[in-house]
C-alpha cells in the first residue's frame, strides 16, 4: 500500500484488541446522550446551524471507537488465534469490497466538505450492512447482542452526518440499485477467509472512525472561524 | 422327496458337464482383468472413487470376485494401501469402489491399480490372479490454480477424539512456510520437497467458531488457513421413556447430552420412531416429544429414538404397553374439615383417566417433618380419609398423591396441607417436689414443678393452681393461681400439716392433680453423710428403705452448688427401687454435689432417708491454706492453718502434705521423706493423713537458718500447688538473753536522756550555771569542813585590787561593764587592752572597758571555758618562769604582741568576759597548746583575787594544766582531789 502513494493506518493497528477504558466510555456515552437532543438529525425544530451538529458528530465517532475497541476484543476472542493477536496482520485478501478508510494524504487534503461527507456516508451505509451481516452469523447471545448494540450506534452515526449533511445544503449520495452490499460468503468462500473478513470488517470500521474524527475536526474548524484559512496537519501516520 | 431327487441327480450331471466344459475352456486363465480403470477424486469427502468393469463373463450369470487394490504416492513404487473387495459380478458390470484417503487429496498424486481373482466356488482350484492394471493417477493438484500456498483440507468437520492430517503444498520449493495452530507454530512430515504433512492426534473441541490453522510465506505476503470444526461427541440419548396422564398424549423425555451444535452447523436431531404403527416424527425440542394416541386400539408402543447429526446418529428404544405408563395429574382441592383434638377428615380430587381406571392414592400424616401415619386409599375421583390417633394442639401435614392402581409406573405430584389439632386438658400431673425452710420462724413451703412436655400439655398452659389444704385443722381450701411462666411458687405455712394440690390449666380443662403433704416439721435432718462416687454416667446412688411404707422415693440435688438459686433438681423413684443413677449434663468435675434421698409416705409425706456427697470427678486441690507460724525459737516452729468451706473444695481433702527445705540441712528430719518439686529442686516432705489436723510442730531445727515451708492438702487427684513456699529465719540461741540485757539498758538510757532533757534547766544550774554562786561551791563547803572552817567567801568590796586586768575594746562606746559578763560575750570588739589596776599606776585612766573578778575557786573551771585555756600567752610567760611575768609592762607587751598576732587567725564576733588572774596566765600559758588550739581573742580580763590559798589547791601541778585544752572534758572529780 505504501507503494500506492496511500498512508498506512497507524502501526498500533490494533489496539481495538485493548481493553477499553470503561470511564472514559461511559464520560464519553454521557456526553453523546446529552448532547444527541441537540444533533440535527434527531432534532430538526431549531436551526442552529452546522457548527453544533459538527461537533456532535465528532463527538460520537469518538465514542463509538471507544465501543467498537470492546466490542472488536470480544469478537476476535470468539474468532480465536490468530485473529485476536495484537500482531496479526494478515493481507486484505477477500475484503475487497469493503470501503478503504486510507487514503492519499493529497487526496484527503484536496477533498471539499461535500466530497468528505459524502465518503463517510457511503463508507458507514456499507459497513452498517456488513456489520449486521457479522451480527446474523454470530453464535452466542450475548455478542449478538453487543453487536446490534453498536449497529444502533452507527445507525445514529449515520444519521448524524446525514444532519449535518442536510444542514450544509449537501443531498445525500443515492445508493445505486441493485449494488446493495451483502455479507454473504460466496460457495467457495473458506470460513478462514470469512474470519479474515470479518477481521478487516472490524479494522476498517476502526480506521473509518479514526478518519471520521479528523474529517469533523476539520470540518469543525473551519466552522468555527470560516474567514480564517485552517490548514489541518495529518501526520504520516495518521492515514 | 421324489422330486427333489430327481432335481439333485439332474444337478450334479450338469455340474459334471459343466467341469467337464471347464476343463476344456479355462485352460489359460480367465481374461478378467479390470478394464476401464478410472479414478476420480471426493474433495469435499476425501474420497479416491474407483470405477471398473469385468468382460467376459459370457458364460455366467455371475462370479464371485476377489480384486486386489494397489494406492501409491506420489510415485507408482510408493505403495501405501493394499487391500481386498470381494463382490459379485454380474454380467457387464460396471464396478465402484471408494478409499478414504487420510491425507488431503489435493496435497499429493495417487496412483491406483488392481487385479482379480475369481473367487467363486463355481470355479475349481486353482485360481490365478489377473494381470495388473495399469497404474491409474489421481492428481487434484492440477486444478488448483497458481496460488503460491495451499493449504488442505477445507474447513473440515470432526467428532473430537478424531486424528486428523493436514497438508501444504507450495509452488516454489524456495518458500520458507511456517503454519501454526491456534497461534503455536507447528511442524510437520515432509512428504515432498513442496509438500508437508501434519497430523493432529485426538484433536479436541476449542471453540464453536473452529480451530484455526493456517500457513504463510516468509517474508511475502501470502497467507493461507483453514478452519478445523470440531464437534463434541455425538451422545446416546440417555434416560428414555414414555408416559401418558390422560390415555390421549404419549410424552416421551430423555437427556439429549452434550449439545453438539456449530455455527452454520445445527445441532443433533431428534427423531421419534414407532415400529408398530411405522410413524415417524421430528420432535421439536432437544429432550422431549409428544406422541398423539389415535385411539384404544393400540396397546404396545415400541419407540426408536434417534438422534442425529452431521458425524453420524445414536438411537436408543423402548418398548412398553400403554397401561403401564400411566402417570396420573396431581391431586386438586385438598381439604381438612372435622378437625378435633385426635381426629380429622381429609378430603381431595383427582383428575379422572380412562373410564375404568381406578387409582391408588397415598395419604401421608407428617409431623415435624416426618411421616407418622401412611393410608392407601384406592379411589375414582374424590378422595376421603379419616385421620385419627392424632396428638391435640399439634401441627401436621396431611400429603397426597396417586398412582395408577392396576399398574404402577409412577407417583403424580403431591399435594399438601397443614393444620393444627385442637387442644385437649393436660394428660399427665405436673411433677412437683417442695423444699421446707424457716423463715423467721414459720416453716416456709416452696412448691417446684417441671413443666409439662409438648406431649402431655395438649395445649398451651395458661396457669397453674395451687390449692392447699390443712390436714389438722379442718378449714377451707386455700387457692393460689400461679401464672404459667412460673415454674414453682413459695407458700408461708405454720406448723400443721397440709396438703397441696396442684394442677395446670389450658383452655381446655386442668390436669390431674399432683399431691403433696408438707408438716411444718422438717423431721429428722440429723443424717450422716456419706459419700458417694461419681462415674462418666453420673453419681450411682443407693439407699436403703426404712419404713417399708414407702410409696416411692425422691432424689434431690442441685446442678449448681455454689450458685444462688442452686437449680434444685429432683427425680422421682418408684417403692420398689433402691438405686439410680443421677445424671446431669450441668455436672462438672470438681464440684461437690450433695444427695438428699426422701422417702415419700403413704401420706405423701416426704422423710430424708439418706444424704449423700460425691465429685463426678475429683480434682486436686486449686490453693493452699494460710498457714500461721508461732512459737518460733531458735530449734522449732509451729505451723497452723484453717480449714476450707467444704464446698469450695474440689475433692475430698485426705491429709495434707508438709513441705520443707533448707540450704543449711541436707538431710530431711525424721518423719520427713525426700521429694522432687516440679522445679527439680529437692525438699523434704512430711505426710498428714489426717485432714482433721490443723497444726505442725517443726522440730530439730537450726538456729539463724532459713526455712522455707509450704503446707498443701492433698485429694485423691493429688496435691495443691507447690509454688508459694514461706521463709521462716530461725533466730539466734543467746539472742534472747542479749535482748534481756540491752533492752533494759537502752529504755534506761534513753529515760535518763529524756529526763536530762525535760530538767536541763535544773541540771544547768546544778551542774554548770552561767555565774556560779560561790555559796554554792562545793569547793568552799569542802574547805570548811575539812581544812578550814573559817574561811568565807570575800566580799568584793572588801578586797582591794592591785591589778586588773582589762580587754580593750577600740569600739569602746559598746563596751559595758561589770556584771554583763554574758553581754559582753556578745558584744563585738577587736583589740583588747590590759590595764593594771594598781593605784600606784600613773598611766591609770578610769576604769577599764571590761573588769572580771577571779575566782580562785573558778580558776580550773575557766580554764576548762575554753577561753582561758586558749589564752595567749607568749613562751615567756610558761609557768616555772615568772621572771618576764612580774613586770606588768613586759606581759602586756607580750600579751599584747600575741593577741596581735593571733587576731589575725581569730574569727571575729565571739566575745566573752573571762576572770583572768596573774596566776593564771601563767598557767594558761601552754606552749604546746597553742598549735591545737588556735589562739583565740582574749574574750575578758580576769581580776586576781588576792587572797591566801593553800598552794596546792590555787596553783595544780603544771603537768596538769599543760595538758589540758579545750577539748579535754574536765572531770569535776579532778578538780576536787
Amino acid at each position: 500500500m505504501g507503494e500506492d502513494g496511500e498512508t498506512r493506518p497507524p502501526s498500533r493497528s490494533l489496539p481495538i484488541l485493548s481493553t477499553g477504558d470503561s470511564w472514559g466510555m461511559l464520560a464519553c456515552l454521557c456526553t453523546v446522550l446529552w448532547h444527541l437532543p441537540a444533533v440535527p438529525a434527531l432534532n430538526r425544530t431549531g436551526d442552529p446551524g452546522p457548527g453544533p451538529s459538527i461537533q456532535k458528530t465528532y463527538d460520537l465517532t469518538r465514542y463509538l471507537e471507544h465501543q467498537l475497541r470492546s466490542l472488536a476484543g470480544t469478537y476476535l476472542n470468539y474468532l480465536g488465534p490468530p485473529f485476536n493477536e495484537p500482531d496479526f496482520n494478515p493481507p486484505r485478501l477477500g475484503a475487497e469490497t469493503l470501503p478503504r478508510a486510507t487514503v492519499n494524504l493529497d487526496v484527503w487534503r484536496s477533498l471539499n466538505d461535500k466530497l468528505r461527507l459524502t465518503q463517510n456516508y457511503e463508507a458507514y451505509s456499507h459497513l452498517l450492512c456488513y456489520l449486521r451481516g457479522l451480527n446474523r452469523q454470530a453464535a452466542t447471545a450475548e455478542l449478538r447482542r453487543s453487536l446490534a448494540h453498536f449497529c444502533t450506534s452507527l445507525q445514529g452515526l449515520l444519521g448524524s452526518i446525514a444532519g449535518v449533511m442536510a444542514a450544509l445544503g449537501y443531498p445525500l449520495p443515492q445508493p445505486l440499485p441493485g449494488t446493495e452490499p451483502t455479507w454473504a460468503p460466496g460457495p467457495a468462500h473458506s470460513d478462514f477467509l470469512q474470519k479474515m473478513d470479518d477481521f478487516w470488517l472490524l479494522k476498517e470500521l476502526q480506521t473509518w472512525l479514526w478518519r471520521s474524527a479528523k474529517d469533523f475536526n476539520r470540518l469543525k474548524k473551519k466552522m468555527q472561524t470560516p474567514a480564517a484559512a485552517v490548514t489541518l496537519h495529518l501526520e504520516a501516520h495518521g492515514f | 422327496m421324489a422330486l427333489f431327487a430327481v432335481f439333485q441327480t439332474s444337478f450334479l450331471l450338469a455340474l459334471l458337464s459343466l467341469r467337464a466344459y471347464q476343463s476344456e475352456v479355462l485352460v489359460e486363465p480367465l481374461p478378467l482383468t479390470p478394464e476401464s480403470l478410472n479414478v476420480s477424486i471426493d474433495s469435499a469427502h476425501q474420497y479416491l472413487n474407483l470405477q471398473w468393469s469385468v468382460h467376459s463373463l459370457a458364460y455366467y450369470q455371475e462370479l464371485k470376485m476377489l480384486f486386489q487394490i494397489q494406492i501409491s504416492r506420489m510415485k507408482t513404487s510408493n505403495v501405501i494401501w493394499v487391500g481386498n473387495y470381494s463382490t459379485v459380478v454380474k454380467r457387464d458390470p460396471v464396478l465402484h469402489w471408494s478409499w478414504k484417503s487420510e491425507l488431503p487429496l489435493e496435497c499429493a498424486t495417487h496412483f491406483v491399480r488392481m487385479r482379480s481373482r475369481v473367487d467363486d466356488a463355481k470355479i475349481p482350484e486353482p485360481r490365478f490372479w489377473s494381470n495388473w492394471s495399469s497404474w491409474k493417477e489421481a492428481d487434484a493438484q492440477k486444478s488448483l490454480g497458481r496460488d503460491p500456498l495451499f493449504l488442505f483440507p477445507k474447513d473440515k468437520l470432526v467428532e473430537e477424539g478424531s486424528n486428523v492430517t493436514i497438508c501444504y503444498m507450495s509452488r516454489n520449493q524456495q518458500d520458507n512456510i511456517s503454519c501454526y495452530l491456534e497461534g503455536q507454530q507447528i511442524h510437520g512430515e515432509q512428504l515432498d520437497s513442496n509438500v508437508s504433512a501434519f497430523k493432529l492426534n485426538k484433536v479436541s473441541f476449542i471453540r464453536k467458531t473452529g480451530t484455526n490453522i493456517f500457513c504463510k510465506v516468509d517474508q511475502k505476503d501470502v497467507i493461507k488457513g483453514i478452519v478445523l470444526f470440531v464437534s463434541k461427541v455425538l451422545e446416546e440419548p440417555k434416560d428414555f421413556s414414555c408416559e401418558t396422564q390422560d390415555f390421549k398424549t404419549l410424552t416421551c423425555t430423555w437427556d439429549p447430552g452434550t449439545d453438539t451444535s456449530l455455527p452454520k452447523r445445527s445441532s443433533q436431531s431428534y427423531t421419534l420412531f414407532e415400529s408398530f404403527s411405522g410413524k415417524k416424527i421430528l420432535c421439536e425440542h432437544k429432550n422431549s416429544c409428544n406422541w398423539q394416541v389415535d385411539s384404544d386400539s393400540q396397546e404396545m408402543y415400541n419407540f426408536t429414538l434417534v438422534a442425529e447429526n452431521a458425524l453420524g446418529n445414536r438411537s436408543v428404544s423402548v418398548l412398553f404397553s400403554l397401561t403401564h405408563r400411566v402417570h396420573p395429574k396431581t391431586p386438586y382441592n385438598l381439604f381438612l374439615k372435622n378437625v378435633s383434638g385426635t381426629k380429622a377428615t381429609v378430603t381431595w380430587k383427582v383428575h379422572p383417566i380412562g373410564n375404568y381406571s381406578t387409582l391408588l392414592c397415598q395419604l401421608d400424616l407428617l409431623g415435624e417433618g416426618n411421616v407418622i401415619q401412611q393410608h392407601n386409599v384406592s379411589i375414582k375421583e374424590n378422595g376421603e380419609y379419616l385421620l385419627s390417633e392424632l396428638e391435640p394442639d399439634t401441627e401436621y401435614m396431611a400429603r397426597v398423591r396417586c398412582a395408577d392402581a392396576n399398574h404402577f409406573w409412577k407417583w403424580s405430584g403431591s399435594i399438601s396441607q397443614k393444620f393444627i389439632t385442637a387442644e385437649a386438658a393436660p394428660s399427665e400431673a405436673l411433677d412437683v417436689w417442695r423444699n421446707v425452710k424457716s423463715v423467721s420462724g414459720r416453716p416456709t413451703v416452696t412448691l417446684f414443678w417441671k413443666p409439662l412436655s409438648k406431649l402431655h400439655a395438649n395445649g398451651k398452659i395458661l396457669s397453674y393452681n395451687v390449692t392447699v389444704e390443712n390436714l389438722d385443722r379442718p378449714s377451707g381450701l386455700e387457692v393460689h393461681s400461679v401464672p404459667a411462666t412460673a415454674n414453682g411458687t413459695e407458700l408461708t405455712l405454720d406448723q400443721d400439716s397440709y396438703q397441696i394440690h396442684v394442677t395446670a390449666l389450658n383452655s381446655a380443662g386442668p390436669s390431674p392433680a399432683s399431691v403433696i403433704v408438707v408438716s411444718g416439721d422438717p423431721g429428722n435432718e440429723e443424717v450422716e453423710e456419706e459419700r458417694v462416687n461419681g462415674t462418666e454416667d453420673g453419681f450411682s446412688v443407693s439407699w436403703k428403705p426404712q419404713s417399708g411404707k414407702a410409696i416411692g422415693y425422691v432424689v434431690e440435688w442441685c446442678d449448681h452448688p455454689q450458685d444462688l438459686p442452686c437449680d434444685l433438681q429432683w427425680k422421682n423413684l418408684s417403692s420398689n427401687t433402691t438405686s439410680t443413677v443421677i445424671s446431669s449434663g450441668a455436672f462438672r468435675p470438681g464440684v461437690r454435689y450433695n444427695f438428699r434421698i426422701y422417702e415419700i409416705s403413704t401420706e405423701r409425706m416426704a422423710y430424708l432417708l439418706e444424704k449423700k456427697a460425691g465429685y463426678l470427678k475429683e480434682l486436686a486441690p486449686s490453693d493452699n491454706p494460710q498457714v500461721v507460724v508461732s512459737n518460733l525459737t531458735s530449734h522449732s516452729f509451729t505451723l497452723s492453718w484453717k480449714d476450707y468451706s467444704t464446698d469450695s473444695q474440689l475433692g475430698f481433702i485426705q491429709g495434707y502434705y508438709v513441705y520443707l527445705r533448707s540450704k543449711a540441712e541436707k538431710e530431711c528430719h525424721p518423719g520427713f521423706k525426700k521429694a522432687t518439686l516440679p522445679d527439680k529442686s529437692a525438699c523434704c516432705q512430711h505426710r498428714i493423713d489426717n485432714p482433721e489436723q490443723k497444726t505442725f510442730v517443726m522440730e530439730n531445727l537450726q538456729p539463724e537458718s532459713v526455712y522455707e515451708f509450704l503446707v498443701t492438702p492433698y485429694t485423691s487427684a493429688g496435691s495443691g500447688p507447690l509454688d508459694a513456699f514461706t521463709k521462716v529465719t530461725t533466730p539466734d540461741e543467746y539472742s534472747h538473753i542479749l535482748i534481756r540485757i540491752i533492752l533494759p539498758m537502752i529504755v534506761c538510757v534513753l529515760l535518763i536522756m529524756i529526763t536530762c532533757y525535760l530538767k536541763s534547766q535544773w541540771m544547768k544550774e546544778k551542774c554548770y550555771p552561767d555565774i556560779p554562786d560561790p555559796y554554792k561551791s562545793n569547793v568552799l563547803s569542802l574547805i570548811k569542813s575539812k581544812e578550814n572552817p573559817h574561811l568565807t567567801i570575800m566580799n568584793v568590796s572588801d578586797c582591794v585590787p592591785d591589778a586588773i586586768e582589762v580587754i580593750h575594746k577600740p569600739e569602746g562606746s559598746k563596751i559595758q561593764f561589770l556584771g554583763a559578763s554574758k553581754s559582753l560575750t556578745e558584744t563585738e570588739f577587736t583589740k583588747p587592752a590590759y590595764l593594771y589596776l594598781l593605784p600606784a599606776e600613773k598611766n591609770y585612766s578610769g576604769p577599764g572597758p571590761c573588769i572580771c573578778f577571779e575566782n580562785l575557786t573558778y580558776n580550773e573551771a575557766a580554764a576548762d571555758s575554753g577561753s582561758c585555756g586558749h589564752f595567749p600567752v607568749t613562751p615567756e610567760a610558761l609557768p616555772g618562769q615568772p621572771g618576764p611575768l612580774t613586770s606588768p609592762e613586759n606581759l602586756l607587751k607580750a600579751l599584747e604582741k600575741n593577741y596581735m598576732n593571733s587576731l589575725g587567725e581569730t574569727a571575729a564576733g565571739e566575745a566573752s568576759l573571762n576572770y583572768v588572774s596573774q596566776l593564771a596566765s601563767q598557767m594558761s600559758g601552754d606552749k604546746d597548746s597553742l598549735p591545737a588550739n588556735p589562739p583565740e581573742p582574749v574574750l575578758c580580763s580576769e581580776y586576781k583575787m588576792q587572797m591566801a590559798i593553800p598552794l596546792g589547791l590555787a596553783s595544780p601541778p603544771p603537768a596538769e594544766n599543760s595538758g589540758l585544752s579545750s577539748t579535754t572534758p574536765l572531770d569535776q572529780s579532778e578538780h576536787y582531789r
